[in-house]
């Protein structure tokens, strides 16, 4: 069932595996992916420091770990899920938390985060179809006093989306059809004109003050941890670098949306590699950062022992993605600081759940769901 | 006068606003801090100062120095906290408060005072922070203040017969006497409270305590006592002292290991006394309770077995007796408030309705579940093995009732999605306090049963 270590350099980040934010301490920020024959495996990186990482299938983990009924619950949601990208995968752990079953704190966190995607939602496809009458020079005062969310400004806006489809020689249907594809797509990044950034650009944001933490700490901090601390850095900037890049191009091509309409299917093909490139890009770094967030009001050793904890599930980039061997990077940066503290995952020798750990990965999912 | 005049018509701050003191972010509370600094000698003000005292030790702001802080350096670990027992943990043997004035007005009083004038010049120029600089206003000062003091404490009458007062000027002395020593040991071991005594804490104590008994072996009893008041469990000092190298002191360490012994069981005693919910006091909540309780019985188990060379009785029948107040403190907060706190958190199915979600309360449960779960580790070492299981038992059985009642009244609310979502959230609640209570194995088979009555309904 568990066979030895293995290598961890995966080429894609569908190999990489999609982070699940599981509370069992063992499985915490495990990575799901399909294996062979599209089977789902389990990855868990290895207990003696970064040294590989265990495939385990799917089925087995509840025979080889005890699972807490969050676990188990979410388990068999993402069996039910077709594909283990971070989007799905993110849809079955907010169900999860919804219910409770990771604590009354985690479901009201769930209960948000699925109301700020629904406004989110609704918000970016409200700049859309402003965008798409501006660019056809339908742009109309009336509907904005009256409110698209208001009888009379649904009427006017139907009235102009009618008119801005003639003008893009589209059916109206076709043209509501389009733009509630892209807002779908957009709003977990948002749009460069929105008010409120998606929560993948909340991420970036919180990923460069990530970068800037480790760095300070490393420096006010000088420890065996130090290095680790730098290493989590350079992941975070390389992260960033990637992801900015990512970002301005996908904006970009939306912002132009009337060469997007005319070229709808390369556009749009592209626009929507970015959207799950970037989703790919920040799995598992909300985690992360907030757990960073939490270490703050602790002492050096209590952070110190989370930067190592944080290292055991860095999102390093897949070889495909960065042109840096980031994965051979962190063994060299492992094997030069043995003595480092981490926390001991004693559920995993003993069976027996670790009921504080479980309650301080509750407390992170309350944070970021 | 050696601080700054007393400003006429400044007033304090209200008592209201003293209060909100406590809870603004700490970069303010830093600030208004500095602020009242400047008119510190104000009675008002001083009466704002005693208020946010405790707020100050938790958050120790950068304080502006003044000599007679400077003066406290080397025993403020050893000062007792304002609030009084139940408020903030007491440190080991400590030092009254009411000390500093008597102590300050001899030194004050009695030092030369064109050297006195140049420290205190010395330190109105000082930065908040710089702590190089104090040290070497330190280095003059403890010394001349530790002579003082010494020569006060041995004259007839001068401390006004009090006699507690004049031990605790002595002791003050005495770690004035190794001033430098003391501080550069409290470098050593920081931050405070230092959670595990580490090989490097312990060699930092044997180096220091080495210098001390350089300087005057009976200063080393002194030294030791700060050390062990910067640790987080002061016991952990009482395991590594016999096989420590004290230097000169060496033969003196059967009766410092005594003596350090006795001021730790002392202080368990002190802790213990506190917490029962007797009387008019609230009681502690269970998880507090736990962990003190965790807490404590490291420390007698740690003093016990430092002390175990001694063979002294009446060690081991006070320890016994405060391992015994640490059960009936687990049994009262825990054990027997466990019914209440946990089953009642769990709402019955409506019989008319929509299904009620009382979030607080199950957060409620769930700490004290954890509490109940967390108390089985201490049980065998408490004696409470038999309650503990049988609760635990109790518990498991009770919610598994519950959950029962839940499940059967499912059915009639599934017309209501509503209703139906809350009804679900309320089986789950009880599935989460059902696996902290008796494991995950058991919780697994309502869980199941959870699945099967909701089958259909994950489509949301």
């Amino acid at each position: 069932m568990l066979r030895g270590a293995t290598e961890y350099a995966p080429s894609t980040f569908e190999e990489r595996g999609a982070a699940v934010a599981f509370t069992t301490p063992l499985l915490s920020q495990t990575r799901v992916r399909r294996g062979e024959r599209s089977k789902l495996e389990v990855l868990i990186p290895s207990l003696s420091q970064g040294a590989g990482i265990y495939v385990v299938a799917w089925k087995a983990v509840p025979e080889m770990v005890t699972m807490t009924m969050h676990d188990r619950y979410l388990h068999e949601l993402i069996v039910n899920e077709e594909s283990c990208s971070p989007h799905e995968i993110r849809r079955a752990t907010l169900k999860a938390a919804r219910r409770g079953l990771a604590g009354p704190q985690a479901a009201q966190a769930a209960r948000r985060a699925l109301d700020e995607d629904e406004e989110q939602g609704t918000l970016t496809h409200y700049l859309l179809i402003l965008a798409i009458l501006k660019a056809v020079g339908l742009e109309s005062p009336d509907m904005l006093k009256a409110g698209i969310g208001t009888e009379e400004g649904q009427r006017l806006t139907r009235q102009l989306m009618t008119r801005a489809a003639g003008s893009l020689r589209l059916d109206a249907t076709v043209l509501y059809a389009r733009l509630a594809e892209i807002a779908d797509v957009a709003s977990p990044v948002g749009l460069a004109q929105s008010p409120r950034p998606g929560r993948l650009l909340r991420c970036l944001s919180d990923l460069k003050i990530f970068k800037k933490g480790m760095e300070d700490w490393a420096e006010a901090v000088p420890s065996d941890t130090s290095p680790v601390a730098l290493f989590c850095a350079e992941v975070a900037q390389h992260t960033i670098g990637i992801g900015e890049t990512v970002v301005r191009d996908f904006q970009r091509r939306i912002e132009a949306i009337g060469p997007l309409m005319r070229d709808w299917d390369n556009e749009m093909l592209r626009i929507r590699d970015h959207a799950t490139r970037l989703a790919w890009l920040l799995d598992g770094w909300s985690h992360i950062t907030g757990a960073w967030d939490v270490a703050q009001s602790e002492d050096s050793h209590q952070q110190a022992a989370t930067i190592n904890d944080l290292f055991r599930i860095l999102p390093l980039l897949p070889r495909q993605e960065s042109s840096r061997d980031l994965i051979g990077d962190a063994k060299r940066v492992s094997s030069s600081s043995q003595r480092r503290s981490v926390r001991a995952l004693e559920d995993w020798r003993t069976g027996a759940m670790d009921l504080e750990a479980i309650r301080r990965i509750e407390a992170l999912k309350a944070r970021s769901p | 006068m050696t601080e700054p005049p007393e400003k006429a018509g400044i007033p304090g701050l209200p008592p209201a606003l003293e209060t909100k003191l406590l809870d603004i972010p700490d970069e303010k509370f830093a600030e208004v801090v500095r602020l009242l600094e400047r008119v510190r000698d104000h009675p008002d003000v001083r009466q704002t100062f005693a208020t946010i005292r405790p707020r100050l030790i938790q958050t120790r702001p950068d304080r502006r120095p003044t000599l007679k802080r400077v003066l406290c350096m080397p025993f403020e670990d050893v000062l007792e906290s304002p609030g009084g027992r139940g408020k903030v943990e007491q440190p080991l043997g400590r030092i009254e408060r009411r000390t500093i004035e008597p102590v300050w007005r001899l030194v004050a009083e009695r030092a030369d005072q064109a050297a006195f004038e140049q420290l205190d010049h010395q330190v109105r120029e000082t930065a908040p922070g710089n702590r190089n600089a104090l040290l070497n206003i330190g280095r003059v000062l403890w010394p001349m203040a530790a002579g003082i003091l010494h020569a006060a404490a041995a004259e007839n009458g001068s401390l006004r017969g009090d006699a507690p007062l004049r031990r605790q000027v002595e002791e003050i002395a005495g770690l004035l006497d190794i001033g430098l020593i003391v501080e550069a040991l409290k470098s050593d071991l920081s931050p405070k409270p230092v959670p595990a005594l580490e090989e490097e804490h312990t060699d930092a104590i044997e180096r220091a305590a080495q210098a001390a008994a350089r300087q005057a072996p009976d200063t080393v009893y002194g030294l030791l006592r700060i050390a062990a008041a910067r640790l987080a469990t002061p016991a952990d000092l009482l395991t590594v002292l016999p096989d420590l190298d004290l230097g000169r002191a060496k033969r003196d360490l059967p009766a410092i290991l005594s003596r350090l012994g006795g001021l730790v069981v002392g202080h368990l005693e002190e802790r213990i006394a506190r917490p029962d919910g007797a009387g008019d006091a609230p009681p502690i909540p269970p998880e507090e309770a736990v962990v003190l309780a965790e807490q404590l019985l490291a420390s007698v188990t740690a003093t016990g077995a430092a002390m175990e060379r001694r063979s002294d009785p009446a060690y081991r029948g006070r320890l016994d007796a405060v391992k015994r107040a640490v059960g009936a403190m687990v049994s009262g907060s825990v054990l027997k408030t466990a019914a209440t706190g946990i089953l009642s958190a769990v709402p019955a199915p409506p019989l008319a309705g929509p299904p009620v979600v009382d979030e607080p309360a199950q957060i409620a449960a769930e700490d004290h579940a954890r509490a109940l779960r967390r108390s089985a580790g201490l049980a065998e070492a408490l004696g409470l093995q038999q309650p503990v299981d049988d609760t635990l038992k109790a518990m498991g059985n009770g919610l598994i009732e519950q959950a029962q009642a839940l499940l059967d009244a499912y059915p009639r609310l599934m017309a209501h999605p509503d209703d139906a979502d809350a009804a679900e959230t309320n089986l789950y609640y009880v599935l989460r306090l059902l696996e902290m209570v008796a494991g995950p194995g058991k919780a697994e088979s309502l869980r199941l049963a959870i699945m099967a009555s909701t089958a259909g309904r994950y489509d949301d």
